[in-house]
């Protein structure tokens, strides 16, 4: 027989059922009817011929069914029966269903939660209409750093009219605004954005529509809301269009709402929460003169066809040098030195922006899930191994009575898929559990454009995967199957310490493999604890504890007088001081671990070593007593105070790793800076102090230079971030704080409320997330490769009581047996562990990306780990090995 | 005409095969086929022909064509395939050797004991 023939004739039993019966009823009737012809030749009438023809054939309908059977329709019988009979086995031994089906269940929910937000973050395009053709353009200032910066204000329009590649460039920047005037003010998050910006996305407004070109100029009011912000604003009125709001006290035209899915900005791209609205990008005078400098606003640009990701970067470069002869035009227009300016210009997809930092933190879950799954496997196949040789004299005397190995191998898959589906179907269950815990605590860095599901993807996954787990259960007792010699199984008489080397060195391989991956896991698990332990040691510089903040931003028209801003501040700053509760207030124009600006300066007779780098730090405009609410020590000289007014000197206070790089082993006190480069007209600042070292970036980063200057002495702060130091719980000053600035302006909203604790979590919030999941997993194998030594050694104890009766009937002591049956453990174990750790040196350093301050070959974590494995190995294997002393010899010798 | 025999268990399958191995023909020629050669000694139930065809047919031993009849009808023709060839050529050796085997001892005497 072809197997080819058999598949066709399957599948047209399965598929071509109606065409298969004509074809049959067809086929029967020639038959009746050429029969009836003869009939008829002979003599008879054609009734009687017919009828004659139908007796002597039979009943139709028997003959056809069994020919449905005949031809193949009884495989879908046989499976059923094999179903049926599988159903039965493992009913038949409920505690063993039971393990391999919650161990399976555990490896493949956590596989099929862990894919789901692989699903969702890495394969699925971003929410924008064929989000591939989408990149971002970055501008190189070479002679400032290597690392792309995003974009000037005034490049973007250039970009758009001078490249070749894209269909359109838009743009936009980031921004916030008082929302007022309907209800409580509060803070809204903007976007500013060119005209094109949501074409270029290839998005359209829910209702209303996109802004004109026009628009785009400075000074038009008018205003698109995000779905959210209808909603939860205006109860999604229907009449909204045409409706104004207050932004930053002036009015705005509603033009348009986008649709609910739309979510703009993603993460990587300038901010990671989605706007609440979006109004023109509408660059002031000031803003257009902003050409080469503040590099705070975001191009993306859509491909024209045919032309690829990978080709943009070239005409970037004839972009750049277009972008650069207009700064030379300005630059001269407004007669001002350009000095040595040099542009470049980089393209990357879109999704490389938004998505490609959390590829190796998705792609390490997924593999470490994966190893969770390998080690519930081995479980599973040590459970059927066992029960197998169980079975062995069942599937002897199956084979002696004529059962096919085709037909016993049917069997086993039908059994292995059955537990693989169970455990699949559990691990489901157990699949929306994790994902919805995963959900609950997934860092906000993580973008979430498509809700995290099981779509029908992260579904095929999962049954690829339970399929493939149960074809390799089924091979398994088939392979022992077909290579057992089955004669020896029906002679024995039951008692089985004629297992074979094969299976005995089988169970040492599980055993081995399962310590192997668990240690791997274990390793990393380990690597990221002990750098996050290293993380939540990092002196951020400031004393966190007790210190509320938030941001005040005025409305720059109702504050239009210098004097009304200046007087607000000092107001908002008595009132904070005099509060009950609050020790100390100030402000900055930026807060630790959250960015901020970063400067060019020139110091007075430094030689800078040769090459084009400029000196960069970090620069704050503080007000009040910052630096003493922030707990930033002071190292020299002095804090600013009421002398350093607009008319004094001016003065600076520096960050110690400044003053040491700059001053080395000289006093800072006095020296001199300015902004820009040395040929800058910018004036000089004085030094009057040093404090500690802040991390201004993430807490993982070097601590930059940083200088601080007073407001007092620069003009009013429109926007600041006030800080406020208490006693106990901070977050309890809330209130106070509002009402100090409400009794000041009651329509002015407060932003981004938070305590320094709360931002220091957030900043390690991506770090915990994936250190509590690869814990949790490598916890989950360790707990399994447990099981696994001790169902191997329980099993072998039992077969072998027989043999330790013997031992102890000649003399063997009980500490002896015991030696035997541990030594045999551990030695196994002992393989695994080194096997494991030979993995783990080869695979922890893909893992270096997620470290800080310690080396993917860390000694002390590899010895914690081994540590760990061996005590649970040792545990694991003694409680069989007591079992195998406590064998009476009498019992054991009778023990059939 | 002598009697009839009933159709030993297992051969109907070799019969078919044999007489579709002699050229293409449809259900009702094979069962007329097998008498034919048989010289009306062998009784096939009708209602048998049917399902033993299907099952050669999903093993692959014979395949099936519809064509044209003698009397013009439309019928599923049947005809041999190289597997079925040789399907028919082991089991005929295995029928002869089986035979000869049996006929020898029945043919035994007591003094050859």
């Amino acid at each position: 027989m072809t197997l080819w023939s058999r598949v066709r004739s399957w599948s047209k039993a399965i598929f071509q059922r109606t065409r298969m019966e004509s074809e049959m009823e067809a086929e029967l009737r020639f038959h009746i009817e050429t029969f009836a012809d003869d009939l008829v030749r002979r003599g008879f009438s054609r009734e009687e011929a017919l009828r004659r023809a139908r007796i002597e054939f039979g009943g139709i309908e028997r003959v056809k069914e069994e020919g449905r059977e005949a031809r193949g329709a009884q495989l879908l019988n046989e499976l059923m029966q094999d179903l049926r009979y599988g159903a039965r086995i493992l009913r038949k031994s409920p505690g063993f269903t039971a393990v391999a089906v919650l161990t399976l269940a555990l490896g493949i929910g956590a596989n099929t939660a862990i894919f789901s937000v692989v699903n969702a973050v890495l394969l699925s395009p971003l929410p924008y209409a064929n989000a591939d053709r989408l990149a971002m353009v970055k501008e190189i200032l070479p002679n400032m750093s290597a690392e792309p910066f995003n974009v000037s204000g005034p490049d973007i329009a250039q970009i758009h009219k001078l490249n070749h590649v894209f269909e359109a460039v838009g743009g936009f920047r980031v921004w916030t605004y008082e929302l007022s005037g309907k209800s409580e003010p509060q803070r809204v998050t903007a976007d500013r954005i060119t005209s094109n910006l949501f074409d270029v996305l290839g998005v359209q407004p829910l209702a209303g529509r996109v802004f004109a070109q026009q628009e785009e100029q400075f000074g038009h009011q008018v205003v698109i809301l995000s779905y959210g912000l209808w909603q939860r604003q205006f109860g999604g009125q229907q009449n909204i269009l045409g409706q104004t709001i207050n932004l930053d006290r002036k009015p705005y035209t509603i033009v348009g709402v986008m649709p609910q899915s739309f979510v703009f900005p993603l993460p990587g791209m300038l901010q990671g929460v989605s706007a609440d609205l979006w109004v023109p990008l509408g660059l002031s005078k000031e803003e257009l003169a902003d050409f080469g400098d503040n590099f705070s606003y975001s191009a993306v640009g859509r491909l024209k066809p045919g032309i690829q990701q990978g080709q943009v970067n070239a005409d970037l470069q004839l972009v750049a040098q277009g972008v650069l002869e207009t700064y030379k035009q300005w630059a001269r227009d407004a007669n001002e030195p350009l000095g040595d300016f040099r542009l470049g210009m980089v393209s990357t997809p879109l999704s490389d922006e938004v998505t490609g930092p959390l590829r190796p933190m998705l792609l390490l879950l997924l593999g470490a899930v994966a190893f969770v799954l390998l080690i519930a496997c081995v479980n599973v196949a040590n459970l059927l191994m066992m029960r197998s040789m169980g079975r062995r004299k069942e599937v002897a005397v199956r084979l002696a009575i004529g059962a096919g190995r085709f037909r016993l191998l049917r069997q086993f898959l039908a059994e292995s898929m059955l537990l693989a589906f169970a455990g699949g179907g559990l691990g489901l269950a157990l699949a929306v559990w994790f994902k919805d815990a995963m959900v609950a605590r997934i860092p906000s860095n993580i973008p979430q454009f498509h809700a995290i599901e099981l779509d029908g993807r992260v579904l095929l996954f999962s049954f690829l995967l339970v399929t493939v787990v149960g074809l390799a259960f089924s091979a398994l007792p088939t392979l022992w199957a077909s290579r057992t010699d089955f004669n020896p199984s029906l002679q024995e008489s039951g008692r089985g310490n004629s297992q074979g080397p094969d299976h005995r060195r089988m169970r040492a391989i599980f055993v081995i493999v399962e310590v192997a991956l668990s240690v791997m896991l274990l390793v990393g698990a380990g690597l990221l604890v002990r750098s996050f332990q290293r993380v939540l040691n990092i002196n951020p510089g400031f004393r966190p504890e007790h210190i509320l903040t938030a941001s005040i931003d005025l409305p720059p028209d109702e504050y239009s007088r210098d004097e009304r801003v200046t007087s607000f501040y000092k107001q908002l700053m008595d009132k904070l001081r005099e509060t009950p509760g609050i020790a100390a207030a100030g402000g900055s124009t930026d807060l630790p671990l959250l960015g901020g600006w970063t400067h060019a300066f020139t110091v007075e007779g430094y030689q800078p070593p040769p090459g084009p780098a400029l000196s960069l730090c970090n620069h704050s405009v503080i007000y009040g007593d910052y630096l003493q609410t922030m707990g930033i020590p002071l190292l020299y000289g002095r804090y600013f105070t009421e002398q350093d007014a607009p008319k004094s000197t001016h003065v600076l206070i520096v960050s110690e790793s400044l003053a040491k790089k700059y001053w080395p082993g000289q006093d800072p006190l006095g020296k001199r800076l300015k902004w820009g480069p040395p040929e800058s007209t910018d004036p000089w600042l004085t030094v009057v102090g040093v404090v500690g070292d802040v991390k201004q970036g993430p807490l993982e980063t070097a601590a930059d230079a940083h200088t601080y200057e007073p407001y007092a002495q620069l003009g009013v702060p429109f926007s600041l971030r006030i800080a406020v130091r208490g006693e106990g719980d901070p977050a309890g000053l809330t209130a106070d704080v509002r009402a100090a600035v409400w009794s000041l302006d009651r329509q002015l909203a407060l932003g981004s409320v938070r305590t320094m604790d709360q931002i220091i979590s957030r900043s390690t919030a991506s770090r915990r997330f994936v250190m509590t999941l690869l814990g949790s997993f490598a916890a989950l194998a360790l707990v399994l490769a447990a099981i696994g030594i001790y169902a191997v050694l329980a099993y072998s104890v039992t077969r072998r009581t027989h043999e330790l009766g013997v031992r102890m009937a000649l003399g063997a002591r009980s500490a002896d047996v015991l030696r035997l049956v541990l030594g045999h453990g551990l030695r196994v174990t002992a393989i695994g562990i080194a096997l494991g750790v030979i993995g783990a040196l080869g695979l922890t350093r893909f893992l270096q990306s997620l470290l800080y301050e310690v080396q993917p070959t860390d000694p002390a974590t590899f010895a914690v780990v081994l540590l760990l494995m061996a005590s649970v190995s040792f545990a694991a294997s003694y409680l069989p090995a007591r079992r195998a002393m406590r064998v009476d010899p009498m019992v054991a010798l009778r023990y059939e | 005409m002598d009697k009839q025999l009933d159709l030993l268990q297992g051969t109907l399958d070799m019969l078919i095969l044999k007489a579709v191995s002699l050229g293409p023909l449809h259900g009702y020629g094979i069962l007329l086929r097998i008498q034919q050669i048989s010289k009306d000694r062998l009784e096939i139930q009708q209602g048998s022909l049917y399902p033993a065809l299907y099952r050669l047919e999903h093993q692959g031993w014979i395949a099936s064509a519809w064509g044209e009849s003698e009397n013009n009808r439309k019928a599923k023709y049947y005809r041999l395939t190289a597997a079925g060839k040789r399907r028919l050529q082991a089991e005929a050796e295995n029928w002869n050797r089986m035979a000869d085997v049996i006929a020898g001892i029945l043919g035994t005497k007591p003094e050859e004991v």
